[in-house]
């Protein structure tokens, strides 16, 4: 079956199996090894990607389902003035994280930031739960949370005067 | 590992027509509740799949002042996203319960009362607010109320090789509403089920009550809910034991922990009555 998709923003078709989750097609395919495929349930958040501009665990969708979507991992995520919002925010709040959670927290703060420009703690928080990695403490993840919101409110205000 | 066969159907019609063709395939939208019970690394999915997820029809709202419809292949996360009164606060209760947020983007209302396996988080809610959902087949369509998708024996019955369309769900006002989720979270399990209850009250009178209780089997007692109807609150300790006791009798055929969860619940519940 050939699945044709868009992929980090370029066009890509492959020929797949229905039985094949789209975490193990992008590891074992197209090489994007920030996806990490460990639970397998949905429930690490570790495999997070962005499917039409939503989160999505990719090990608990097959890859037919992203039949002519658009899904960015973090790899292709990393290119965008956004990331570097969320990473310099992160940064900005001296938020450390384990590295295994790290690309599903820039994630989940990328797709929050696109629907809430100023989220709450609470709105925060229950972000998060996409992601439940203990290495972080609750408030460290807010104040960088709210450092990107920051960051981005900045970038978007000097964009619009330009 | 045999492969399925995958169909896109572009419209209902269509889809209509290869549900007809094809009997055996099953629907597939978020697909949450299929995979996130499989940790191996293939996934096992029916030999024949409709991909229902991107259908138009399937992913519409419509928000009226006394009802929301709401397709079925609407996700979790886009209801919650709607403002603020389009959905009862009783299933957004059940919504905020299903998984995490990155599962509420691809896990569907559809999915959710028609997978058939077990009752999932939104069925107690959607049968305590008297949901209707629309349900077609290549031969026509109907509505028809959701507690319906309940056997008379509890277990799950949602009716085989049809399609569920939509969801209307009443805007009403209830004077007291809640929702609690008890056992595994994340994978639902024997011991996971989902409690709701809202009642309504005029002058002192109680006008509704609703109280639905599911995991693997439903379990509501619309006899006793009709017979609370129109009794003057508060009641008092005798009344409350007595209908309890209805209740727990009606769950003498689940699982220890969760029959005591559910008197628990109950007593909770009808405490409100108390007031």
């Amino acid at each position: 079956m050939t699945i044709s998709f868009i992929l980090n923003g370029e066009d890509v078709s492959l020929n797949a199996r229905s039985y094949e989750r789209l975490a193990d097609v992008l590891r074992q395919r197209f090489g994007l090894l920030g996806v990490k495929a460990d639970c397998r349930r949905g429930v690490c958040g570790k495999c997070l990607v962005l499917l039409d501009g939503r989160l999505a665990p990719s090990c608990i969708l097959p890859v037919f389902r992203v039949r002519g979507r658009e899904v960015i991992t973090i790899e292709g995520f990393a290119q965008t003035d956004e990331y570097q919002d969320i990473a310099g925010g992160f940064s900005d709040a001296h938020l450390e994280t384990c590295g295994f959670c790290e690309t599903g927290k820039i994630l989940v703060t990328a797709a929050l930031l696109e629907r809430r420009a100023r989220p709450a703690p609470a709105e925060i928080l229950d972000a998060m739960a996409s992601v439940p990695c203990r290495c972080t403490d609750p408030e460290a993840i807010i104040k960088a949370v709210q450092a990107a919101a920051d960051r981005r409110a900045r970038r978007l205000y000097h964009r619009a005067g330009q | 590992m045999l492969a399925s066969e995958i169909y896109y159907p572009a419209n209902v019609a269509e889809l209509l027509d290869l549900m007809r063709r094809r009997p055996e395939a099953a629907l597939y939208a978020g697909g949450t509740e299929i995979l996130r019970t499989q940790s191996e690394p293939y996934a096992r999915l029916p030999r024949e799949v409709l991909c229902i997820a991107g259908l138009p029809e399937l992913r519409q709202v419509l928000l009226t002042e006394r009802f929301v419809e709401i397709g079925a292949a609407v996700t979790m996360a886009e209801m919650l996203e709607l403002r603020e009164s389009a959905v009862p606060e009783l299933l957004a209760l059940a919504i905020k319960g299903i998984g995490n947020p990155a599962v509420r983007s691809l896990a569907t209302v559809g999915g959710n009362l028609a997978s058939g396996g077990r009752f999932m988080d939104c069925w107690p809610a959607l049968a305590c607010l008297d949901a209707m959902a629309e349900i077609r087949d290549s031969q026509g369509m109907q509505w028809v109320n959701v507690n319906r998708f309940a056997a008379a024996d509890g277990s799950p019955d949602f009716p085989k090789g049809k399609l569920l369309a939509r969801v209307r769900v009443p805007l009403e006002r209830w004077d007291f509403g809640a929702l609690r989720k008890v056992g595994a979270k994340d994978y639902p399990s024997r011991q996971t089920a989902v409690f709701a209850v809202a009642a309504r009250v005029e002058k002192g009178i109680l006008t509704e009550f609703r109280m639905a209780f599911a995991g693997e089997v439903a379990l509501r007692l619309r006899e006793v809910e009709n017979r609370l109807v129109g009794r003057r609150l508060p009641l008092d300790l005798r009344q409350r034991t007595a209908i309890a006791e209805e209740y727990r009798a009606a769950a003498e055929g689940l699982p220890s922990r969760l029959r005591i969860q559910f008197g628990t619940l109950v007593d909770g519940a009808l405490e409100i009555l108390a007031r």
